[in-house]
C-alpha cells in the first residue's frame, strides 16, 4: 500500500489573536478531528500548578487544606511545561522538590503587623524559577494601576501570620483541573444560511420585522435598498416621490420611524426613471447563529416553509480557545497538536506485535491451504 | 476511599503492553486492538480515519467501562488489505494530517505577529504610500 494515503490536508484561518484568546476557523477536516483537539486543549496540554504545600505557620482564618487547594488553582507560567518531565517519571529525584526537571519551589511569608486588613495574593509567592511565577493579569496599558494585586489567596487582621513552603510540577487536566491550560475552548460547525429571496418577497415589512426578530441572536437585518425598476409592474396606486424624498424615506426607516408600514417596496419618480425602494432580509452575522431553529419554526408558523434553509458545513469549524493564562492561546493550540501527536506515535504497534502476526499470519495461511 | 488513584487513568502500568493485537478466530481480515490508557479522543480519530479507507468494511470503537482505562478498536477489512495494515495505515494518515496542521497554524501565527509587529507600526506610512499611489494613478487617467 505504498503510497496510498487518506490523509486530509486541513486549512487554518486565524481570524482574533491574543494571549490569552485565539479564534480560528478550521477547515477540510472532520469533527472528530477537532473534537480531539479540544479535547486535548482542555484535559491534555501540561502546564505546571502548585502540587505539595507545606505550611510552616498558619495563623489564618482558613484552614491549611483550603488554603492548599487555593495555591494549587493559582495559574503558572508554564511555557516550560512542555519541556519538564512528569515528578513520576522523573530518575533525578523522588519529586520531593529537590529536582529542577520536574519540580519547581515556591515561598511565602506575611504577616499582618497592622490594624489594616492585609491581603496576601499570588503575588506574595517568591519563585525559585523566574520562568515559572504566577500569571500576572495587570492591565499592560495601564501602568499606574495599583488596585491589581493578583489573586487573593486569604486575608490576614492584626497579629495573624502565614508562612509555608510549596512545591509546583508539572501536570495535565485529566488528572486534576488546576492543571488545565484552557477556560474555555468551544468550537462550532460553521452556518451557511440561504434566504429564499422569491418568498422572501411576498412578505409585508411587518411580517419581515415579526420573522427577523424571532431569532434570539441578531442573525438577520432588514436592510433598505433603492433599486431602479419598473413602474408598470406595480401600477399607480403607489404614492410617487422624488429621489430626494426617497433618500429621506431611507433614512426615516433607519430611524426606526416607518416602522408600521404594511408594504415592503416605495415607488419613486425622477424624471422618466423609476426607483423603488425594497426592504431586503439579509444575514449580518451568520455566525450569532445557535442552531436554535427558531426561525425555521417561525418561517412554519406563517405559513411560509423554505423561508431560509441553514445548513451546518461537516467540514468547517469555528474554533475560539481561551486561557488561563499559563500558557498563550496559539501555543495551546500548537501543544494539543504536538501532544495529539505524540499520542498517536504511543498507539504504534509495536515490532513484536507485528513480527507475532507475520508468523502467525504465515500459519492461518498454511491452514487456509494457501 | 477505595477510588483508584487519579493518575491510573493515563499511565500505563509496568508490563503492560500499550496495544495488544488479537485477531477474530472466526472471520478472516478481522481484529480487535487494545488500547491501554485511552479513550474517546484516539478512539474516535482513529475510527472516522479508518473509515476513510475503502479496503475496511467495519471499524468501531468502545469504552468496555468507565473505570477499566482502555478502548478496544475492532477492524474488518477487506481481502485487499487486513487489520493491521490499515490500522498502521490510519495512524500514518493521521500524524500527516496533524504535522499539516501544526504547520499551517505556525505559519498562520508567524504572519499574523509580523503583521501586527511590522505592518501595524508603519500603517500610517503605508497609508501614505497608498494614497500617493492612488494620487499617481488618477493622475495618469
Amino acid at each position: 500500500m505504498e503510497g496510498v494515503s487518506y490523509a486530509r490536508m486541513p486549512r487554518v484561518k486565524i481570524r482574533e489573536l491574543k494571549d490569552d484568546y485565539a479564534k480560528f476557523e478550521l477547515r477540510d477536516t472532520d469533527a472528530s478531528i477537532a473534537n480531539a483537539l479540544r479535547r486535548v486543549m482542555i484535559a491534555e496540554v501540561p502546564t505546571i500548578a502548585i502540587d505539595l504545600v507545606e505550611i510552616e505557620v498558619n495563623s489564618s482564618v482558613l484552614n491549611d487544606e483550603f488554603i492548599a487547594h487555593r495555591l494549587g488553582l493559582i495559574p503558572l507560567t508554564s511555557e516550560r511545561a512542555m519541556s519538564m518531565r512528569f515528578s513520576r517519571d522523573c530518575d533525578a529525584c523522588d519529586g520531593d522538590g529537590q529536582c529542577e526537571f520536574c519540580s519547581v519551589e515556591f515561598h511565602l511569608r506575611v504577616k499582618c503587623m497592622t490594624d489594616q486588613t492585609l491581603d496576601v495574593s499570588s503575588k506574595d509567592l517568591y519563585s525559585s524559577d523566574h520562568s515559572v511565577v504566577p500569571v500576572d493579569f495587570s492591565d499592560p496599558s495601564n501602568h499606574e494601576s495599583s488596585d491589581n494585586r493578583g489573586i487573593i489567596i486569604v486575608k490576614l487582621r492584626r497579629g495573624q501570620e502565614l508562612r509555608l513552603r510549596a512545591i509546583a510540577r508539572k501536570g495535565i487536566g485529566k488528572d486534576h483541573a488546576k492543571w488545565s491550560p484552557a477556560a474555555t475552548v468551544t468550537f462550532m460547525y460553521e452556518p451557511e444560511i440561504h434566504i429564499n429571496e422569491d418568498l422572501m418577497e411576498t412578505l409585508t415589512l411587518e411580517e419581515k420585522r415579526e420573522w427577523v426578530d424571532s431569532s434570539p441572536t441578531r442573525v438577520f437585518e432588514i436592510d433598505p435598498v433603492t433599486q431602479q425598476c419598473s413602474l408598470l409592474n406595480y401600477g399607480f396606486g403607489y404614492a410617487l416621490f422624488s429621489a430626494f424624498i426617497g433618500n429621506a424615506i431611507v433614512n426615516s426607516v433607519h430611524n426606526s420611524k416607518l416602522l408600521s408600514l404594511s408594504s415592503s417596496r416605495i415607488i419613486s419618480r425622477t424624471n422618466s426613471k423609476e426607483w423603488c425602494l425594497t426592504f431586503i432580509v439579509m444575514v449580518v452575522d451568520a455566525e450569532a447563529y445557535t442552531y436554535d431553529d427558531e426561525v425555521l419554526k417561525k418561517a412554519e408558523a406563517m405559513g411560509k416553509p423554505g423561508l431560509v434553509e441553514i445548513i451546518a458545513r461537516q467540514d468547517s469549524f469555528i474554533f475560539t480557545v481561551e486561557s488561563t493564562g499559563a500558557i498563550k492561546a496559539s501555543q495551546l493550540v500548537l501543544n494539543a497538536i504536538e501532544i495529539l501527536k505524540q499520542k498517536l506515535d504511543a498507539v504504534r504497534l509495536s515490532e513484536d506485535t507485528v513480527e507475532a502476526d507475520d508468523q502467525f499470519g504465515e500459519l492461518g495461511a498454511h491452514m487456509r491451504g494457501g | 476511599m477505595n477510588a483508584p488513584d487519579r493518575y491510573e487513568r493515563f499511565v500505563v502500568p509496568e508490563g503492560t503492553k500499550k496495544v495488544s493485537y488479537e485477531r477474530d478466530t472466526k472471520i478472516i481480515n478481522a481484529a480487535s486492538f487494545t488500547i491501554e490508557r485511552e479513550e474517546h479522543t484516539i478512539g474516535n480519530i482513529l475510527r472516522m480515519q479508518l473509515h476513510r479507507d475503502p479496503n475496511v468494511l467495519f471499524a468501531g470503537y468502545k469504552l468496555p467501562h468507565p473505570l477499566q482505562y482502555k478502548i478496544i478498536v475492532r477492524i474488518h477489512t477487506t481481502s485487499q488489505s487486513s487489520p493491521m495494515q490499515a490500522y498502521n495505515q490510519s495512524i500514518n494518515d493521521l500524524d500527516r494530517e496533524f504535522d499539516h496542521l501544526k504547520n499551517a497554524f505556525e505559519v498562520k501565527c508567524v504572519f499574523l505577529l509580523f503583521f501586527e509587529q511590522y505592518i501595524c507600526k508603519f500603517y500610517d506610512i503605508i497609508i501614505t504610500g497608498l494614497l500617493v499611489y492612488l494620487g499617481i494613478l488618477l493622475n495618469i487617467e
